[in-house]
């Protein structure tokens, strides 16, 4: 391998390692506070974790609102709940049936 | 007071709304002290408390059971932090005018509630449950928060707030299935 060689391999190395930092899951908040999910409605991809934090008094839930497909249970005053996205859902809160969010999967 | 009276007796609805009229012009003379305040807070949510132990006895709607239960806790919650603050402050809370009223009119509430059955019941419930919280509301905002003078109470009262405007909407979908 000549050193041309050696040269390309190593960008190849460096942009493959490049492009897996920037795949890496991430994980994003949502407060549960005054009421309300905090943003209430969040863009994330495939695989990434969202954390719900529960700042209010009393507790709340995090629940799928189509078919209940899936729910954190009860989120405990100062506790939080945390799930891996795999699709695009609505969600609401069944203990305060107004308080509403939404994740988008991108 | 006597033409107030007169119009608490004519129905729940305007019950509820002299409530916050007489709390309102009582704020005025004499002024609630903080531990007055304090005690208006919880009796508050006791009220409503009562107010779910009495569906969850009546009722057999599994909105009303679950609307009964959020009440619950919800205004346990609220309580449990009202109670922990005046201990803090070494505030005791303290019955007056305001209070008295709030739970004399609640027991007669509890009554009517008391007499009535099946979807009369759930009914009556749950258009009390939304008069009641609007004007909880408006003795919030309009009396216990423009007259607390500890930073904490004030800042616990406000932090209420949003709750009970919670509750309210959620009473009023809850209502909507009994129009
Ligand atoms: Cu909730």
């Amino acid at each position: 391998m000549n050193k041309y060689g050696i040269c390309f391999v190593l960008i190849a190395f460096l942009s493959a390692s490049c492009s897996l930092t920037s795949e890496k899951p991430k994980v994003y908040t949502v407060e549960i506070k005054d009421m309300k999910f905090m943003p209430d409605d969040i863009t994330v991809k495939q695989g990434d974790t969202v954390v719900w934090i529960n700042r209010d008094m009393m507790a709340h839930d995090v629940t799928e609102e189509g078919e209940k497909r899936w729910t954190s249970s009860l989120i405990p005053p100062g506790s939080s709940w945390k799930k891996e996205i795999t699709s695009t859902a609505n969600y609401y809160c069944s203990i305060h049936v107004v308080m509403k969010g939404k994740i988008r999967v991108q | 007071m006597k033409m107030i009276k007169m119009l608490a007796s004519s129905s729940m609805i305007t019950l509820a709304l002299s409530v916050v009229f007489t709390a309102t012009s009582l704020a005025q003379s004499p002024k609630l002290n903080d531990a007055e305040v304090a005690s208006v807070a919880v009796t508050a949510n006791q009220i409503d408390i009562n107010y779910a132990a009495v569906a969850k006895i009546k009722s057999k709607n599994p909105d009303i059971l679950k609307f009964a239960e959020t009440m619950t806790n919800d205004h346990k919650a609220v309580i449990a932090q009202a109670v922990a603050l005046v201990t803090k402050l070494k505030v005791t809370p303290k019955d007056n005018a305001v209070s008295k009223k709030l739970m004399a009119d609640a027991e007669k509430t509890k009554k009517s509630l008391l007499s009535k059955s099946g979807k009369a019941f759930d009914r009556a419930y749950i258009d009390n449950e939304v008069a009641y919280h609007k004007a909880v509301i408006s003795t919030v905002e309009g009396l216990l928060i423009p007259t607390a003078k500890n930073a904490e109470l004030k800042a616990l009262l406000e932090k209420v707030v949003p709750a009970l405007k919670t509750h309210l909407s959620h009473a009023e979908m809850v209502q909507m299935n009994f129009k």
